[in-house]
């Protein structure tokens, strides 16, 4: 099969996210977009399109697409799928060359990418193009409910500015999407301190995005200054969801080693699915 | 008969649910975003929601919190119709208390045996 590539620059949101739909119609996890999200989407995690692109056959047939996030010194793949029909027709294979030489031709030598666990087919392409697997993170969900442990500490409530400086201090590797440029790039960055009476601290950062009736959680980065992660932890989530009782929550791409996991288990938030990050470097 | 609101994306999924509900008898709706099926679900008062957890604008799980939350709505029974691994969707149903779940690829009976179900909880 011939396969044309073309720059997703030439194509409108509304395009690229019906193509992107259909990529993803069978997943076990299809997570579907409107234009309004991609278009965030593409806004909050620095998404070029000029360097994005769709896959075509010579007949004119939609056959997938693939994003790239560019940042300083690194690239990030994303949103990269075939249709159903169209797969195993080389069209994965060159949407990710695009991305690749569009981060060379940048002089970017590090590119990131994240694969949900198990998706072989996906993960096996990333192989073969040199990426190699850094660490597997969690994708947790928080239903809205009362805790029933007591708050501890003083908190105090950061907003945007302050919430950003605070992640800038983070100590750990972040995820593109967790990053403090994504977080940044987001109206809705909150955060909080913690101080409990034993003398140990640390904070919080999320975001609380309005919709229709009610607002959610996401994107939680936590950090524990000094102190036991799992009581810092705990006391972190019980004064976010003692403050915000009624939204629904998602925690993405938590590590599955992070010293709060027990904390995030404790106050009832249970896996969804796992991720697998991956980096291609170039000498 | 019932009116049941089928919030779902992908209209392949819409007609066969449609179809198998209207063979019943029941009012069939649909919304195909987060935002139409709250609206639908405020406009119309429906007696059972069957819901897909993967919407583009807000997820399922959080349009199942809204539902839940508005004190008209809440006690409408949800049913997810979910292509997500079956321990996952337990612990989703669980912990945002939701009224049932089938997986797909299901079969007309097993959607009519859990509509039933979830409209006369007493006789099951």
């Amino acid at each position: 099969m011939t396969i044309e590539l073309i720059s997703a620059a030439h194509f409108s949101m509304q395009e690229l996210t019906e193509l992107y739909n259909q990529t993803r119609v069978d997943y076990l996890v299809p997570m579907p977009m409107n234009a309004e999200r991609l278009a965030e989407y593409v806004h909050d995690f620095d998404i070029d399109l000029a360097h994005s692109c769709v896959a075509r056959s010579a007949e004119g047939e939609m056959l997938g697409l693939s994003m790239l996030g560019i940042r300083r010194n690194k690239a990030w793949v994303t949103r990269l799928g075939v249709l159903p029909a169209s797969r195993r027709t080389g069209a994965g294979s060159a949407l990710m060359d695009f991305m690749l030489e569009g981060a060379a031709s940048l002089g970017l030598k590090e590119t990131d990418l994240e694969v949900i666990k198990n998706n072989m087919p996906a993960y096996n392409l990333f192989r073969q193009k040199g990426f190699t697997e850094t660490s597997e993170y969690l994708v947790m969900r928080r239903a809205p409910h009362s805790g029933t442990e007591p708050l501890q500490g003083n908190v105090t409530w950061l907003e945007a500015d302050e919430a950003s400086e605070t992640l800038q201090s983070y100590p750990q590797h972040l995820t593109w999407i967790n990053a403090y440029e994504s977080m940044r790039n987001s109206p809705n960055i909150q955060g909080m301190k913690i101080e409990l009476p034993n003398g140990s601290t640390g904070w919080l950062v999320y975001r609380n995005t309005k919709f229709t009736l009610r607002s959610t959680l996401s994107h939680l980065i936590m950090h524990t200054e000094q102190g036991d992660p799992q009581e810092v932890g705990t006391q972190l989530l019980l004064n976010l969801h003692t403050r915000f009782p009624h939204h629904d929550t998602y925690a993405e791409n938590i590590p599955h080693d992070d010293p709060h996991l027990s904390a995030f288990q404790a106050s009832g938030y249970f896996t969804n699915f796992a991720r697998i990050e991956m980096r291609r470097v170039i000498p | 008969m019932a009116r049941i609101l089928y919030i779902e994306d992908i209209q392949d999924n819409i007609t066969l649910v449609e179809k198998i509900v209207s063979s019943r008898g029941h009012e069939f709706l649909y919304a195909k975003d987060a935002e139409t099926g709250l609206e639908k679900a405020f406009s119309s008062k429906p007696d059972l929601i069957l819901l897909d957890l993967g919407l583009p604008d807000a997820d399922g799980q959080t349009l199942s919190v809204w539902l839940k939350g508005d004190p008209s709505l809440e006690k409408i029974p949800i049913i997810v119709l979910t292509a997500w691994p079956e321990e996952v969707v337990q612990d989703t149903v669980k912990a945002y208390n939701l009224n049932g779940y089938l997986c797909k690829p299901f079969s007309m009976a097993d959607l009519l045996k859990i509509i039933e179900k979830a409209l006369n909880p007493k006789s099951s």
